[in-house]
């Protein structure tokens, strides 16, 4: 009886200390729909809602359907459940929203959707001025709200470019704007676009544009330039480029020349709420490491395969099935431990033995290391190796696709960048480069630098990509052969498992740091760098 | 007479531009081996005497490219800038200063092309060969182009099915 009643005592202790923890808040489940045309007006007042509401506490997340990009909307909401407490309550319409945030905004601005820029300056004043980004038809739902007009943007920019349209913006809004970070708001443009991050911009008050890296864009080129020069050292861009005026290789070639650090998608949804959530008490970052750092390894006459993906865990193979029956590595967003640390740890919870987390993407961002300054790329390294001692990684995956042109073409490093790299990582197993394949390689003090020698298109037919992994063995005939393979975002592992049983000759599917233990051992492959001769793309901005 | 004379020489060039291998030929991408790091190809054909020309129109996205192997089917000829419908996501590369022997012969009775290629690759481990066989066939009703492309390396055929494209076009 006595032991009934002392059970019975914890049990209601621990009850009532889940209650005391509990954190209330509510969620919204959103559609896929985000046609300018369709529900995108609502959803661009949310945003800005959401923005408001989370600003000093986190009250409002929103999860978006699982073939969303980011897929981890669901899971992590009940990860807050479960490890932090948070009680959701549902809202179900804007509506509803409206009636119990309101009180976070001082008015309304209103955008022109035929204008597409007024939605980026809309955003920013929602920010300064606490506003919620309405279109015409909204009006009257935040009237009811007792919310007055701040700033009307019809026809204030009607006939403008969008070069003059932010040079407005700027003149008026850039000096009351954080100049920590800035909202690159692109991504998807005409009928569709998907502002998912705008949350996280109108909370930190960030001024909002969607201007040109292409050169072709002159003026708004000039206009970035001068901003991304007014950003203090070691910025974070936020947001993507605009899918319809230049490329992600221009873009993050521009950001990378002034040693700014890319954190995308323009869609990633929730940092609002998420930022303001740390570990759990008592959590640790513990990588699978499978070799210690020190450790020193022999690799056997065959092809060792390793598999590595780079698009950041939020998307893709996580959630597909067959993860963890063969060694994967996984590159980590690794700045999430500064505002997103929960997703982190979700992903490091449900992490397999067979998975492996390393560092990226060429340093504390998007970065392409080619283009950093000098002077700025210790510092940028030594805020990488710091995050990584965090995350208990001991890979860094650099990517520079300055050269590229999308997932193919030149994606090598110079001579200069490397001797970079191997003087601000001494304590790394080694490092990975490329996206699509590359041919920069090295090995110094133990430290193998591979490049991907294959990329896996998610939509090559598997019989084509066993072929292709056999060409390439037949071709490299000198054993052991180290054969580093990407693989794209929304591949799945169970085709990978089916790919390799394909394979010929004696091959291993080995962990990405057994991988390069052993490719550390013996070296089969050529030391080469960016060779000046090889195609280039893109040349740069001069 | 110097008309007739002029009209000799004439012949044999119109009898060239006449072969059913010349023309614009377009990857039929359905029925074909997948490309990989190519969106579209066009296959331009030129016969001129024993000289046969083929140029590959690639393009990927928003970039083009072109380039031509022109072979000789009477003798091997050393190509520099040897080109093959690359898998661009492997890594394999021409191999810096590489030259290509190529040898080229009509086959079944005029019907079919073949080539025969060593073209040198650079690698992740330096410098290999790769053989490459190839057979142009021309299909019944000389609208079709059927191009079989063996690899030492590779062991089931590339297989690409070109259709003509019409002049007017």
């Amino acid at each position: 009886m006595k032991r009934f009643i002392f059970l019975l005592t914890l049990t209601l202790t621990a009850a009532l200390t889940a209650a005391d923890n509990s954190r209330p808040a509510f969620v919204m489940h959103w559609n896929s729909d985000w046609k300018v045309a369709g529900a995108l007006p609502e959803k661009v007042l949310l945003l800005s809602l959401q923005g408001l509401a989370n600003r000093n506490t986190p009250q409002l997340y929103i999860v978006h359907p699982p073939e969303f990009q980011w897929e981890i909307t669901g899971p992590l909401c009940s990860f807050y459940e479960r490890k932090h407490g948070v009680k959701f309550t549902e809202i179900k319409t804007a509506k509803e929203a409206l009636t119990h945030f309101s009180k976070s905004a001082q008015g309304y601005v209103i955008w022109d959707p035929t204008v597409p820029a007024t939605m980026n300056v809309a955003f920013t004043i929602a920010g300064l001025d606490d506003a919620l980004v309405v279109t015409t038809a909204l009006i009257p739902l935040v009237e009811q709200q007792g919310l007055k007009l701040i700033d009307d943007l019809r026809g204030r920019y009607t006939g403008q470019t969008d070069a003059q349209i932010y040079t407005d913006a700027v003149a008026r809004y850039w000096s009351r704007c954080t100049h920590d970070s800035i909202m690159l708001m692109g991504g998807h443009v005409g009928a569709v676009r998907i502002p998912g991050m705008a949350d996280w911009g109108v909370r930190q008050k960030m001024f909002f544009h969607d201007l040109s890296a292409n050169p072709k864009h002159a003026e708004e080129l000039a206009l970035e330039k001068k901003l991304l020069a007014a950003l203090a050292p070691g910025s974070i861009v936020f947001g993507w480029h605009s899918y319809g005026k230049d490329t992600e290789e221009q873009h993050t070639t521009l950001l990378s020349g002034y040693g700014l650090k890319m954190e995308g998608l323009h869609s990633l949804p929730n940092l609002s709420f998420n930022c303001q959530f740390s570990f759990t008490p008592g959590f640790k970052f513990t990588n699978h490491h499978h070799v210690a750092l020190d450790a020193q390894l022999k690799a056997e006459s065959k092809v060792y395969l390793s598999f590595v993906q780079s698009d950041s865990i939020g998307i893709g193979v996580w959630t597909k099935p067959g993860r963890g029956q063969i060694p994967f590595a996984w590159q980590v967003t690794m700045n999430w431990a500064k505002f997103s640390p929960a997703a982190l740890e979700y992903f490091h919870e449900s992490a397999t033995p067979n998975d492996y987390f390393i560092g990226g993407l060429s340093g504390p961002g998007y970065m392409y290391p080619n283009h950093i300054p000098a002077e700025r790329f210790p510092l940028l390294m030594k805020e990488a190796n710091a995050m990584m001692a965090v995350l208990d990684e001991h890979i860094m995956e650099i990517m520079d696709n300055s050269a590229a042109d999308g997932n193919v073409g030149n994606t090598d490093l110079t001579k200069e960048t490397v001797d970079r790299y191997y003087a601000a990582f001494p304590n790394v197993i080694g490092f990975i480069n490329g996206y699509g394949p590359a041919r920069t390689r090295d090995l110094r003090d133990h430290r193998p630098m591979i490049s991907y020698d294959y990329y896996i298109d998610p939509r090559r037919p598997r019989a084509e990509v066993a072929a292709d992994l056999n060409e390439l063995i037949a071709l490299n005939t000198t054993r052991p052969y180290f054969l580093l393979v990407h693989v794209r975002e929304s591949n799945d592992v169970n085709s990978l498992i089916t790919i390799t049983k394909q394979l010929d000759g004696p091959t291993e599917v080995v962990p990405v740091d057994v991988f390069l233990k052993l490719a550390a051992s013996q070296k089969t492959y050529t030391t080469r760098y960016q060779d000046p001769a090889d195609p280039k793309h893109f040349k740069g901005y001069k | 007479m110097r008309f007739s004379f002029a009209l000799f020489l004439i012949l044999p060039l119109a009898a060239f531009a006449d072969s059913p291998f010349t023309g614009r030929w377009r990857l039929d991408h359905a029925r074909s081996t997948a490309l990989d790091g190519w969106s579209t190809c066009d296959l331009v054909i030129t016969v001129a005497g024993p000289r046969v020309s083929l140029q590959h129109d690639m393009q990927w996205h928003s970039t083009q490219f072109s380039a031509t192997n022109t072979v000789d089917t009477t003798q091997s000829v050393a190509l520099p800038n040897f080109f093959r419908i690359e898998q661009r996501h492997m890594a394999l590369y021409p191999a810096k200063g590489g030259v290509t022997p190529v040898r080229a012969s009509w086959i079944d009775a005029g019907r079919t092309l073949r080539l025969e290629a060593e073209t040198p690759l650079e690698i992740s481990q330096g410098q290999a060969t790769m053989r490459i066989y190839s057979e142009y066939r021309l299909l019944e009703g000389n609208t079709g182009l059927l191009l079989i492309e063996l690899h030492s390396s590779r062991p089931q055929p590339l297989v690409y099915r070109f259709t003509k494209v019409p002049e007017s076009k």
